[in-house]
């Protein structure tokens, strides 16, 4: 996995995920493919964290602690700043109705765990490139 | 009016197995053998004096020709012609009269198989709703998920990646390893939380299992009458009123103390029927507002289980109740029951009750007793050759819901939810502790005295509110001038019935204004 921003820039990717060992596997499959990635592990550090820098693309897990995923994806799409920031929500909630309620708050992906490396790499690269051109 | 039971089949089987002709078995019973043909193909309905003649000439006792069973079969048949998978075959509910006449066995298969589909469809329900709704199988899942993909992840990167550092690669074999072993961990986990969630999932409840269990027995048990019998002569030398003599009974035969407790201080979620028997301590406790109905009674239990714990256990073990918690609330019911023949000896009760002719207000007064209690036993008067009326009693909630069925032969009241909204039963919450009287009749023309009353259970302190059963006694009309409910009744005039059913959806009254849900019988 050496791919990099369609655009050539060095895509910027927020992971909010609370278990260490996926945020550890998340940043290396997307470093790989030549992106930056930092970390939060809470709904509430995320949505403090995009206010400080937004980044291309939000990799966002549903089962967060303190804000969950949807409160975080419903906080980006009200903000006057953020409205349109790519996310993939990642989750191992992957019943129907978890992906129609995310879907109702405007999430642009829906991966659930266990899932492939090649899958979320090439959602997050696909929406970043989105993303940049939608800017 | 008798309703037919399908009793033919049983008759005719029996006829042929002591080799006897239809005209020589119709010759001894005093009837043609074309008569004898239409009993035996259920389409002429037989009692009294020449069901009994048969029954002697077949060599069987009266209760075997009752029809109670194949009764019952039709009416569950029934229900299960309403069950939503099947409707789109339109199973016509009058046929199972037939069915049960010709084919008891397929009739009896068909009831065993529907159970298990319902216990099966229920277990699913169950795990669907635990995997839904309980936070710690939510949990586990969650984190089985979570393990599964950090292992999937990193495998497939160990796998694709050739030029990983010796470093980050023992680092990512050092994740597979850890997240198997908390995969491993969850997963036994789950499998413990499933095994504790997976108590009873059966189509019958415990609850109906036990009011199978006593209806199976007409709730008359002869071993518990004879143990009542014995407790009340050992009881009544201890002292002049029961309640004290109880008390005395329970002091020195088992070193137990009674006491009273406010329910200010008390802990009222320990207590159920205003008392609570603390066995370590060897203390009952009643609450300040236990009605003297209660304590008598609550006394006689606990002496009742503590003198004859193995008849009591004895006479449970019965292949109606099939779980643990079946069996323990039988164990309960009985040892009611046996309370109830120990403060109401049978003899003297029914003498009472005759004389009374079944007014319930006196005899509660009489016997110092509630009217639950009163009605329970009325219910229990069953002892061959000595049998009260045979009554049906119901209790039910403000909500609709009954809680307890001791139906009788005939009476068709449904086995769960609720009944028709015009019986009594319901009637009598808008006028509470006033008595309803009801010439009720069926669709199927069978009639009964339904008489209904709610019974009031006070309020421990001041802010809670009083709370409402209402209970309904029911009597063939045949049986009901002998009661004093019956007076000022004209039974003969038709119109003095309320048209009931056993609830809406199988009632076929298509022009009743109370219908609260379609019947599966006319929306065909």
């Amino acid at each position: 996995m050496t791919k990099s921003g369609a655009d050539g820039s060095v895509k910027r990717i927020l992971i909010a995920e609370d278990e260490p060992n996926i945020v550890e596997l998340l940043s290396f499959i997307l470093e790989r493919a030549g992106c930056a990635t930092r970390a939060v592990t809470d709904g509430e550090a995320a949505i403090a964290e995009i206010r400080r820098e937004a980044p291309d693309v939000l990799l966002l897990d549903l089962m967060l602690p303190k804000h969950d995923g949807y409160a975080v994806l419903k906080a980006v799409r009200g903000s006057s700043d953020n409205a349109g920031l790519p996310v993939v929500m990642l989750t191992a909630k992957g019943q129907e109705r978890d992906r129609k309620v995310a879907e109702s708050l405007g999430v642009n992906a829906f991966i659930t765990k266990p899932f492939s490396n090649q899958d979320v790499v090439d959602q997050v690269l696909a929406l970043a490139g989105a993303g940049a051109a939608a800017r | 009016m008798t309703v037919a039971a399908p009793i033919g089949m049983k008759v005719r089987t029996r006829r042929k197995a002591r080799g006897l002709t239809q005209k020589s078995l119709a010759q001894k019973v005093g009837i043609s053998a074309s008569y004898l043909n239409l009993i035996e193909s259920d389409r002429r309905a037989v009692g009294g004096s020449l069901l009994q003649r048969i029954a002697e000439q077949l060599g069987l006792e009266l209760a075997d020709l009752s029809g109670d069973q194949e009764r019952r079969l039709v009416e569950r048949l029934g229900e299960l012609a309403a069950d939503p998978s099947i409707l789109q075959h339109h199973i016509d509910p009058g046929t199972a009269n037939a069915l049960v006449s010709r084919h008891p066995d397929w009739a009896a298969a068909m009831l065993s198989l529907s159970r298990s589909v319902r216990d099966a469809d229920q277990q699913i329900t169950a795990l669907t709703d635990r995997l839904d709704q309980d936070p710690a199988l939510m949990e586990a899942v969650h984190q089985v998920l979570n393990n599964a993909a950090a292992v999937r992840s990193t495998m497939e990167i160990l796998s694709s990646v050739e030029d990983l550092p010796a470093e980050q690669r023992a680092r990512f074999v050092e994740i597979v390893m850890s997240q198997s072993g908390e995969l491993s961990g969850t997963a036994e986990r789950l499998v413990a939380l499933f095994s504790a969630g997976n108590t009873r999932n059966r189509s019958l409840s415990p609850a109906e299992e036990v009011d199978d269990f006593l209806i199976q027995n007409q709730s008359y048990f002869p071993p518990l009458e004879d143990a009542a019998r014995d407790l009340r002569r050992e009881i009544r030398s201890f002292g002049q009123t029961i309640e004290g003599a109880l008390t005395a009974f329970l002091a020195q035969r088992f070193d137990i103390s009674v006491f009273n407790r406010s329910p200010v201080e008390a802990d009222l979620s320990r207590f159920r029927n205003h008392c609570h028997y603390d066995e370590a301590n060897r203390v009952l406790i009643f609450l300040d507002n236990a009605p003297p109905s209660t304590r008598q009674f609550q006394l006689a239990r606990l002496a009742c289980q503590l003198t004859a714990p193995d008849l009591i256990d004895t006479v449970a073990r019965d292949d109606l109740l099939t779980s643990d918690e079946a069996r323990t609330r039988a164990r309960g019911a009985l040892a009611s029951w046996l309370a109830a023949a120990a403060l109401f000896p049978y003899e003297t009760f029914l003498e009472d009750a005759v004389r009374h002719r079944y007014d319930v207000e006196l005899l509660r007064q009489r016997f110092s007793a509630s009217v639950e209690q009163i009605c329970q036993r009325l219910v229990s008067l069953r002892k061959p050759g000595a049998e009260g009326i045979p009554f049906g009693f119901l209790r039910a909630d403000p909500s609709g819901h009954i809680s307890k069925r001791f139906p009788i032969a005939g009476l068709p009241v449904p086995r769960s939810g609720n009944g028709c909204p015009l019986w009594p039963l319901y009637g009598a919450f808008q006028t509470p502790d006033r008595v309803i009287r009801q010439l009720a009749e069926f669709p199927n023309g069978s009639r009964y005295l339904f008489i209904g009353r709610t019974v009031r259970h006070e309020p421990a302190l001041f802010h809670e509110a009083p709370f409402l059963h209402a209970v309904m006694l029911a009597c063939d009309v045949v049986h009901a001038d002998q009661t004093v409910y019956a007076d000022g009744l004209d039974f003969a005039a038709r119109h003095m019935a309320t048209p009931v059913g056993p609830n809406c959806r199988l009632c076929s009254r298509g022009d009743c204004l109370h219908r609260g849900e379609d019947s599966i019988l006319y929306s065909r």
